[in-house]
Parts: C-alpha cells; sequence; structure tokens
C-alpha cells in the first residue's frame, strides 16, 4: 500500500468524534435513512473487512455532497471512506438495473440526443410514461430528467470555424456527457470564451467522466471509464495543453474523484489530473495573470448563483463568482445554501426524490426570494434540480460570461 | 485574486480580526481547514476564569505578565471586541448579557457550576444567583438527546444546596425517529408544533411542582433560539434557560453565524474547506499561500495577514513525535515553555495545567510574530487567539476572551 493509500485508509484514526460532520449534514438534516457521515464513514469503516459482509447499508444514503469533508477540522476525508464503502457494498451485493441504467450518463445520453430528441423528450414530459419508468425503473415519475438535444455539442464542433486566429496556444475541452447529449449551448458559449482569449480549442476523444459510475458504486465500470479518458488524454498533456472542462464534477473526477476513490495512481493518472482545470479555475488563473481579456459589455444583471457541492469539493473559492466580477454592472448574490439535492443521480432515484427536494429547499427559497428571470451555477444536474424546483430558468455561469463578451452563439 | 487581507482561521479571533478589516474597507477573505472552535465550544465568553471581576484582572496583568495576550493589546481592545461581538449578536436577534466586569457562574451539562462573563440570553436564567434564591429548578431533557442527563444534572445541583430536580420530557410527535444529536434537535425546536408539545408538557410539570425555572439542552433553535426560548417561557409560566451539551455546541454555532452574517454583509469572503500548508515568502514578508485542493495547490495573495489556526487544539499547532511543536499554517518559529519530557504528570488534570497548552508564536504588541532571538519574522502577519504563546487558554479560562481581543486588534490597527 503507498501513501496515497494510507492517507485515505489511515485517516479515520484523524476523526475526533466531534460530530461537526453530522451536524453539517444535509442530508441528516432532513431524513432518519442516513445516520450520518461520522457514522457511516471513520465508525462504520472500522467494521469492514475484505471477506466479511457488508455491516450497514445506510452509506447508500449519502449524496457525496461533501459538506462533510468541507466541515472537517481534523481534515477527514469522509466522502471518500463513503465512497468506497459503497463500492465494496456494490461489488459484494450486485447493483440494481436501475443504478446500472442511470450510472451510463453516454449511453443514454447517445440514445436520447439526435432528431429523435423532440420524440424522446415528450415521451419523458408524458406522465404516464413517466409512470411506467418510476415502476420499472425506480426513477422517480417528478426527477427532474434533462431534455435531449436535437444534435450533439461533438457534431457543431465538426462544423465551427474559430472566428480568429489563436494567439496563445491550445487548450482542449472536455465537455463531458450534458454538454454534448443535453446542453451543447453551454460548450459553444465555453468555446466562445476560449477562442475570444486567444486560445485554439482541441476536441479530444473523450467519453464519460465515470463520476455517476462511482457514485452508484460501479467501480469496474468506473475504472474502465477513467482508463479510457487517461488514455486519449495523455497525449496532449504530455505537450503540455491544458484539459479545460465546464462541468464541474467532470473535472472534479479527473482530477481527483477518480484517482482516490478508485485507488488509481499511475504516473498517467496523475499527469492527466494534474493538467485539468474547471474553466472558471482556468480563467481566474489568467485572470490573476492580467491576461483574461476584459473588453467586457456593461451587464446592469442582479442574478443568483449557487456554488454546487462539486465546486466546492475542487476547494478553489468561487472561481465563477471572482471571474464574474470583472464584468462591470453585473452583480451575483451567492445562495450560501450547502446543497441542491441531486447530488448527480441521487435525486432521481425513487426512494431519494423527496430527501434530494427536501435537502434543497433553503437553495430554492433563496432562488424564488431572489425574484430574477437567471440562476446561475457550474453543475448541470444543479441547474436542472433548481430549475425543476423553483421554474427559474438556470444558466452555466460561462453564458453569462459569453454575452458579457458580446459573443454570439 | 488578490486580497488586502487574507485571515487563516473562522474561529472567533479570526473572524473578528476579518470582520474588522472589512469594515475598514478592505477586500477580505478568510480561509479555514473547517468548522472549528466556535462549535467545540459553550458558545460562551470566557474572560478571566474564577477573577470575580475579570476586567480588573485583565488590568493587572500588563503589569505582572506583559507577554500575556491580553498584556499586549491592552483592556480596550478587550472591551471594543466584547461590544462588536455583541453587536454583531444583536444583529441577528441573539443577544449577549452579563459584563466583563463580573463572573457568572452556570450549569455545565455535570451540574457542576462553571464561570464564564458574557453568555446568551437564552443561558442566563441558570445563573447560580437565581438558582440559589430558594424557589425550584427543573431540569429537563429528552432520553433521545444522548449525553444529557437531567437526574445526574439536579443530583449535582442538590449536592452544591441547590434545589433542583430532573425528568425526562417524551419525545412530541414528529417525522424524525432517529439521528437526534443537538443540531437536529435545534432544527425540531424550530418548528412551531414540536415546541408547542413541549412547552404544554413543562407547562404541566410547573404547575404540579412550582417551579421557578427550567433547564433545558442548549439545542432550542439554531436560527431562531430566542423565538425558541420565549415561546417556551411564555407557555409554561416558568423561566427556560439552555445547559450547554456536548459537542457539536448549538450555541457555538450561533456565534459563528452571527459572525458569518456580519462579515457577510461587510463584503467579507469565506472559504472554509481551505487547508493552508505552507507560505511563500519575499524580503521578510509574506506574500502568498498555499491551500491544499483537488489535483494542485491554490495559491492566495494579499498585502497582508492574519493566523488565527488555534493552538494545539485547534490544530494551528501539532506535536511531532520528536518532540518538536509546529505551526502548521506557516512554519512560524514556536516557543514551548517545557521540553517534551516534562509532558508527563503524575495526575492526569494536575493543578499547573499541561505545558503545550502554553506554547504557541510569540509576538510583539503589533501581534507580528517573534523569533527566538525576539526579531519580527513577518511585518505584515498579525497572530491572534490561541495560537498565540505564553498563556494557557484552559488553565486561565480566557479563550474566548484572547481570541475577541486580540482579533478585534488585529481588525483595527
Amino acid at each position: 500500500m503507498d501513501h496515497r493509500e494510507l492517507a485515505l485508509t489511515q485517516a479515520l484514526d484523524h476523526c475526533i468524534k466531534c460530530n461537526l460532520c453530522t451536524s453539517a449534514c444535509p442530508v441528516v438534516a432532513v431524513t432518519d435513512q442516513f445516520p450520518g457521515p461520522k457514522y457511516v464513514g471513520p465508525q462504520a469503516e472500522r467494521f469492514r473487512r475484505a471477506g466479511q459482509p457488508v455491516p450497514d447499508a445506510s452509506v447508500d444514503y449519502c449524496s457525496g455532497c461533501r459538506v462533510c469533508n468541507q466541515v472537517c477540522p481534523t481534515g477527514v476525508p469522509i466522502a471518500e471512506l463513503n465512497a468506497r464503502a459503497r463500492g465494496a457494498m456494490v461489488a459484494e451485493r450486485g447493483l440494481p438495473f436501475r443504478n446500472w441504467i442511470i450510472a451510463r450518463a453516454d449511453l443514454v445520453g447517445g440514445l436520447s440526443a439526435g432528431p429523435q430528441a423532440p420524440l424522446v423528450n415528450l415521451g419523458l414530459k408524458m406522465a404516464p410514461a413517466r409512470w411506467v419508468i418510476e415502476q420499472l425503473l425506480g426513477i422517480h415519475h417528478q426527477a427532474p430528467l434533462p431534455m435531449a438535444s436535437t444534435y450533439r455539442f461533438r457534431s457543431w464542433f465538426k462544423r465551427h470555424q474559430a472566428a480568429q486566429p489563436a494567439t496563445k496556444g491550445q487548450v482542449v475541452y472536455f465537455h463531458g456527457c450534458a454538454t454534448n447529449y443535453y446542453e451543447p449551448h453551454v460548450g459553444q458559449a465555453a468555446v466562445a470564451v476560449l477562442e475570444h482569449n486567444g486560445f485554439e480549442v482541441i476536441l479530444a476523444e473523450q467519453n464519460c467522466c465515470g463520476l455517476p459510475l462511482i457514485s452508484n458504486g460501479d467501480f469496474k465500470g468506473a475504472t474502465s471509464a477513467h482508463a479510457a479518458n487517461v488514455r486519449k488524454l495523455l497525449p496532449y498533456v504530455r505537450r503540455g495543453m491544458p484539459i479545460v472542462g465546464t462541468s464541474t464534477s467532470c473535472t472534479l473526477t479527473l482530477k481527483e474523484e477518480a484517482p482516490e476513490i478508485l485507488g488509481l495512481h499511475d504516473e498517467a493518472v496523475r499527469a492527466v489530473a494534474a493538467g485539468t482545470y474547471d474553466i472558471f479555475e482556468f480563467l481566474r488563473q489568467l485572470a490573476e495573470r492580467g491576461e483574461l481579456k476584459t473588453d467586457f459589455r456593461p451587464m446592469p444583471r442582479r442574478l443568483p448563483y449557487h456554488p454546487p457541492c462539486q465546486y466546492r469539493a475542487h476547494r478553489l473559492g468561487k472561481p465563477a463568482m471572482d471571474v464574474l466580477a470583472l464584468v462591470p454592472g453585473l452583480q451575483l448574490d451567492e445562495s450560501h445554501a450547502d446543497c441542491c439535492g441531486i447530488a448527480g443521480t441521487y435525486g432521481l432515484k425513487r426512494e431519494k426524490y423527496q430527501i434530494a427536494q427536501d435537502v434543497g429547499q433553503s437553495l430554492f427559497e433563496f432562488v424564488r426570494r431572489a425574484g430574477a428571470d437567471l440562476v446561475l451555477c457550474d453543475s448541470e444536474t444543479c441547474r436542472w434540480q433548481i430549475t425543476h424546483a423553483t421554474g427559474v430558468p438556470s444558466q452555466h455561469p460561462i453564458e453569462v460570461l459569453a454575452a458579457a463578451y458580446g459573443l454570439r452563439r | 485574486m488578490a486580497y488586502d487581507t487574507i485571515v487563516l482561521g473562522a474561529g472567533l479571533a479570526g473572524m473578528l480580526a476579518a470582520l474588522g478589516r472589512s469594515e475598514r474597507g478592505e477586500r477580505v477573505l478568510v480561509l479555514a481547514k473547517g468548522h472549528g472552535a466556535t462549535h467545540w465550544a459553550a458558545g460562551c465568553i470566557d474572560l478571566f476564569g474564577a477573577a470575580t471581576n475579570p476586567l480588573a484582572a485583565v488590568r493587572d496583568l500588563a503589569a505582572t505578565q506583559p507577554t500575556h495576550p491580553y498584556a499586549l493589546v491592552g483592556v480596550t481592545a478587550l472591551e471594543q471586541g466584547l461590544a462588536r461581538l455583541r453587536a454583531a449578536c444583536e444583529a441577528v436577534g441573539y443577544p449577549l448579557v452579563g459584563s466583563a466586569e463580573r463572573s457568572l457562574l452556570l450549569p455545565t451539562a455535570v451540574g457542576a457550576l462553571r464561570p464564564t462573563s458574557l453568555v446568551p440570553a437564552t443561558m442566563v436564567a441558570g445563573e447560580s444567583r437565581q438558582l440559589g434564591d430558594g424557589r425550584p429548578t427543573l431540569i429537563a431533557g429528552l432520553r433521545e438527546l444522548r449525553d444529557f442527563f437531567p437526574p445526574l444534572i439536579a443530583a449535582n445541583l442538590r449536592a452544591q444546596g441547590f434545589t433542583a430536580e430532573g425528568v425526562y420530557l417524551d419525545l412530541p410527535p414528529s417525522t424524525r425517529h432517529g439521528a437526534f444529536s443537538p443540531m437536529n434537535f435545534a432544527r425540531l425546536f424550530e418548528q412551531p408544533a414540536f415546541r408547542e408539545q413541549i412547552g404544554r408538557q413543562l407547562a404541566d410539570l410547573v404547575r404540579r411542582g412550582g417551579y421557578a425555572r427550567v433547564g433545558l439542552p442548549g439545542c432550542l433553535g439554531l436560527h431562531q433560539a430566542t423565538t425558541v426560548v420565549r415561546d417556551l417561557q411564555t407557555q409554561s409560566g416558568a423561566l427556560i434557560f439552555e445547559i450547554p451539551t456536548l459537542p457539536v455546541s448549538v450555541p457555538g454555532a450561533r456565534l459563528f453565524h452571527a459572525l458569518e452574517q456580519a462579515l457577510v454583509r461587510a463584503g467579507g469572503q469565506m472559504q472554509i474547506g481551505a487547508w493552508v500548508r505552507r507560505g511563500e515568502v519575499q524580503t521578510e514578508q509574506l506574500v502568498a499561500v498555499y491551500s491544499e485542493a483537488a489535483a494542485r495547490e491554490q495559491r492566495h495573495t494579499a498585502q497582508r495577514w492574519v493566523l488565527a489556526t488555534g493552538g494545539i487544539a485547534g490544530g494551528g499547532l501539532r506535536a511531532e513525535p520528536t518532540g518538536e511543536v509546529r505551526e502548521t499554517a506557516l512554519g512560524l518559529p514556536v516557543q514551548v515553555s517545557a521540553a517534551q519530557s516534562a509532558w508527563l504528570a503524575q495526575r492526569f488534570l494536575a493543578d499547573a495545567g499541561h505545558p503545550i497548552f502554553r506554547a504557541g508564536v510569540a509576538t510583539d504588541r503589533d501581534l507580528r510574530p517573534l523569533d527566538a532571538a525576539g526579531r519580527v519574522v513577518y511585518a505584515n502577519v498579525a497572530v491572534v487567539g490561541a495560537a498565540i504563546a505564553g498563556f494557557d487558554p484552559l488553565r486561565e479560562g480566557c479563550l474566548e476572551g484572547v481570541a475577541v481581543a486580540t482579533g478585534f486588534a488585529a481588525g483595527q490597527h
């Protein structure tokens, strides 16, 4: 066992049982199904031994939001312990079909997006269809499922021509499943902003980052997804090109979640992790070096913004707020809410839908109170959840930045 | 992004320093590894242990112990810091009561009496002078809340000459059937139906037992504690007071929330979960710090810095197996009063206290860190709270007082 593995497996000894994590856990606050991060994490971990049955299944109610890690005063990686415990449970008990299918974001997205999308979307809006899906698959009939796009981001990009020649080198764009199949406009905004700042955008071959597989405990599937991405991205990283993504959970998975939770620490994995940036992390670094273009149009708007759990888990502060603060007139109000509840696929599940809605309550109230016609959030599933619960349309902050530059989609 | 001031640590000292500098118009960021000292402590402000007049005792210190943090920043900083803290609590409808010139004695979760100075209004009816007015006191709890035993608290109060009885209440019907932490009870008490059920039981007990006051666990609401206590008083016909529970401390979390609100209003930024591991120095100035983050460290730059990471308990200091004591964020020189060989005593709770609690970073009167030769290490760093050397916050009973005085001072000059 190398020191990285030891750091994770021995970290439970740093737990001083102060219960801060349990008090801060947004899931514990709304349900008895989850006894709390301290119990299922550092405590139950002592009862988990290879070859012995899983002592307690309640860890499945951990949403993986990582608020526990954030507040822990002694630095215990509680969320990682929980993710691994879920993986061990799935390895022992098997993966339910529902979790198998919702964890395969690229399969589901690939089947939905394209000319058939209007039909798919219509089906997903029909109550009887959703009832059947709930009965057959266990996906809650009200769960915020995204609307498929009639075209894929990748096919748009193939036809795309940069408006100006690149002066600052190349970046590789990691679009993730959501941009490719559901929200190509997010990718278009990202490409526009990067090109406006003088970069040539390269669209590397890529696949699902594997996060839904990790959070559903399918470590086998997640390991092959990550290995495939490392293989596809490594040549670019070797040439010094940054990998930049707009899905904050995909970028976190490439940077940290996959290596740490799946125990992948070879040199190639580390190189890809070290070369990956969330787009606002990347843009903020440009701004700090004085290299970000600031030819913004004044934008006299005041918008609510929710920094998603998966962004806070990067432990970088609020890069989107820092960058958008440079736009004259634009004012963002931070939600100061812990979590929207959805946690990727968690809040889609029949037995967890209500928990997810309850977790998001204070955020939803914040958004409604703001009274704006738009809310910003970096994470796609959070955006869908917020819009589903409040009726307020949502955008990725990169879309607002592109608009501030006056860039056409 | 460039900040005027970055504060490391989000306890009382760090938050007051950040608030002070934000209110002076600076761009301020607080970086903290996690939640800390506020959420572990009772939520009261201890100024000087058993001194009957803490403020007078602090004044005397200046003459006898000139390197004590109270002596370094002076009594005015303490008074002004307390005023600022009280205003922040007042602003969220959670007043602190008491005076720096008089100690109060309040019951703990085992019924012992503990000296402190400023207490939330939700606790003050349990002060020993009131407990000793000859009228009976009821201590009530819920079996579902672990580590809070009303019969034990009442028995220990009786042993000290107070008239007290302890009972368990019935858990009102609720959607919750498990996970009964103090924080979850705080959320339940914010539901009017839940506290009305409790109030009804209390009214019945008060009518039959003639109790003048009722002590309840310190979890009567997180954001609406004053309302919860007022409603329970109205309904029960007795005074209600909270007794601090074992961690997590809901009253401590309320103090943090009050300061967080004040800081946000003043335009300050916070980043919780940012564990600062090292600093970057140019010509005796700290120019940047690096916090742990996914895949690579995050670099933060500022003109000036406040180190408020706490002592050995808060994680600001760490004792290595070699006996070396390290300051964990910036690697500042640490002053240790006794070598590791002197850390063992015959009695676990020896009166002199453990020497490790006196360890910390020595500072000058501007709270700038000093090396062993007494030279300023970084001129643009101030050290506040329990990270400062040369006092024992636990034995002296001045953890919060020193945090408030030094944190406020670092926010001003």
